[in-house]
């Protein structure tokens, strides 16, 4: 994210959403991720199940 | 006593026999298992191979010691033909196979079977793409544990190069026009980009990604809808937002149709033949059947009943050609039985799909240029479970009616894309699609289940794929209770 000035102007690459320090932060931070893998691993269980018959 | 035979030992192929032995008594029933090598591979951690965090001994193991406490015969030969009628002297179906290990190799041998479980996966049909063929200049592959090793090798010259100061460029995505497995490219390139970060060697490095698809976050599925941050956003700005937050460029819409020692030549939508250079490159070839032959019981060529035109296995789909328009996900398999031959199935990559799931595009020259469809990990070992319990059931109760089904228009499919390995400072994105085929009868909006359909970047996605990794290899080495644990 930082090299977003080196990116050229009018570009695929100028457009998209690049995520803020405090989404970063959120992505990395240990205590969120613990809670986040819970969840995940639940939503994962979920279609599991649904997809044996 | 019914005679079962399982061609292959990947995913679909080892879950099959996994579940046949459980499920059967072998005193009374016969399963044999039939592969070219006797190494069984958790595939999706190839990319970590790829880039020296882990060594392929942690990712593979020998099948032969299992399948002797299962009593399973293992057999390490490549199927070559097809008698599914038998012939003058076997009056069941039989296949012909050639010996690969070293004591018999080249000697064939006709193997009778009941009921045939084919999963022998994709061929990698490096020879479709001019100069394609891994350790061949600067190419490399991850999609077997040998070529991710090489691959690592190979990325450490180029890593060495870049700590004199050299500059490098490394491209990553498909190899061929209608390529798929975007998915493990995807992961590969992250992966790169991630260790040459770690080692502060980003300025030296110019990473690309080239892909058929049409627009990024498409991984051969048609790209997908996920709720996040208050809205539903398509894949395609999840994928490019990864890439931007890491200064990963990238060539779209490209059908890459040559490599030559530096440079990459594609032709893309526009009908304009480009050229590309490069140090580094890892395409994912394009799929294809093994080119297996059948014949009748009178010995003609009845090769057209088992396989699609692709060499891949015919199966209850529906094989009419239709529009993009047209299509449902009434068109993809249940049972994955062939149609002609119902004691013959073929789970796993090895049917062959009605349709891709991407919408199939042309270039102005005529050249098709799009993602196949995938068939990962997940869809793979379901298919095989329930081959399994088919069979289990026909043979214990003589019924034909098969009773289980996985339709990959109903069963979701969840990949975790690693990003960076480490416990504290890895990422992965957490991509789950229910189904994997898209039901726009059933979801009209977004053409699958928003509440199931996500894509989660973070810490905890790594964390998943480590487990994973631990959880399917415990679960593939059939140790206690291997099979509590869900395909």
């Amino acid at each position: 994210m930082e090299n977003r000035l080196i990116i050229t102007k009018y570009s695929d690459q100028y457009y998209p959403p690049t995520p803020n320090n405090f989404t970063l932060f959120l992505r990395r931070s240990i205590i969120v991720q613990l809670f986040r893998f819970m969840v995940l691993n639940y939503k994962i269980i979920k279609i599991v199940v649904k997809g044996h018959s | 006593m019914a005679n079962i035979v399982v061609l292959g030992a990947g995913v679909a192929g080892h879950t099959a026999a996994a579940y046949l032995q459980k499920g059967l008594n072998k005193k009374d029933h016969k399963i044999t298992v039939i592969s070219p090598t006797p190494t069984y591979q958790w595939i999706p951690s190839n990319i970590w191979v790829g880039v020296g965090r882990m060594t392929p001994e942690e990712i593979k193991f020998d099948l032969r010691p299992l399948y002797k406490k299962w009593g399973i015969e293992f057999i390490q030969a490549k199927a070559q033909s097809f008698f599914p009628e038998g012939d003058d002297q076997i009056k069941t179906g039989f296949v012909e196979v050639e010996y690969t290990n070293e004591e018999h190799k080249g000697v064939k041998r006709k193997v009778a079977y009941d009921y045939l479980i084919n999963a022998t996966g994709p061929k990698l049909n490096f020879e479709a793409t001019e100069g394609l063929l891994p350790g061949n200049g600067n190419i490399a592959s991850v999609c077997t544990f040998g070529h991710a090793s090489h691959a690592w090798e190979l990325f450490q010259e180029k890593l060495d190069k870049m700590k004199k100061g050299e500059k490098q460029t490394f491209v990553i995505g498909t190899g061929h026009p209608t390529a798929t497995c975007q998915g493990a490219a995807f992961e590969y390139i992250l992966n790169v980009d991630f260790e040459i970060k770690k080692r502060g060697l980003e300025k030296q490095a110019e990473v690309i990604w080239i892909t058929n698809e049409y627009e990024l976050g498409d991984f051969g599925m048609g790209g997908a809808f996920i709720a996040k941050g208050g809205f539903i956003s398509n894949t395609k700005l999840f994928a490019e937002s990864y890439f931007v937050e890491r200064n990963i460029t990238w060539i779209k819409r490209a059908g890459v149709k040559k490599l030559d020692d530096h440079k990459i030549y594609y032709e893309n939508l526009d009908g304009e033949y480009l050229e590309q250079a490069y140090d580094f490159a890892m395409l994912i070839p394009g799929f294809s059947g093994h080119g297996f032959k059948a014949f009748d019981k009178t010995g003609a060529d009845i090769s057209e009943k088992l396989f699609a035109p692709s060499g891949l296995m015919k199966v209850d789909a529906d094989y009419t050609p239709k529009p993009f328009e047209q299509w449902s996900i009434k068109d993809w398999p249940e049972t994955y039985q062939n149609p002609s031959y119902p004691n013959i199935f073929a789970p796993g990559i090895a049917f062959a799909p009605p349709h891709s799931i991407s919408k199939p595009m042309t270039s102005k020259n005529g050249t098709p240029i799009f993602a196949s469809a995938p068939r990962t990990g997940m869809p793979s070992g379901v298919m095989g479970k329930v081959t399994a319990d088919n069979i289990i059931h026909w043979v214990k109760t003589a019924d034909p009616t098969i009773k289980h089904k996985a339709s990959m228009g109903k069963m979701g499919a969840a990949c975790i894309v690693s990003a960076g390995y480490g416990m504290r400072k890895g990422t992965a994105a957490t991509m789950t699609v229910s189904p994997v085929v898209p039901d726009w009868e059933k979801f009209p909006e977004w053409g699958r289940d928003i509440k199931t359909t996500m894509g989660e970047p973070g810490l905890a996605g790594h964390w998943l794929k480590w487990l994973m990794h631990y959880m399917f290899l415990y679960k593939a080495k059939g140790l206690p209770f291997w099979w509590m644990i869900p395909e």
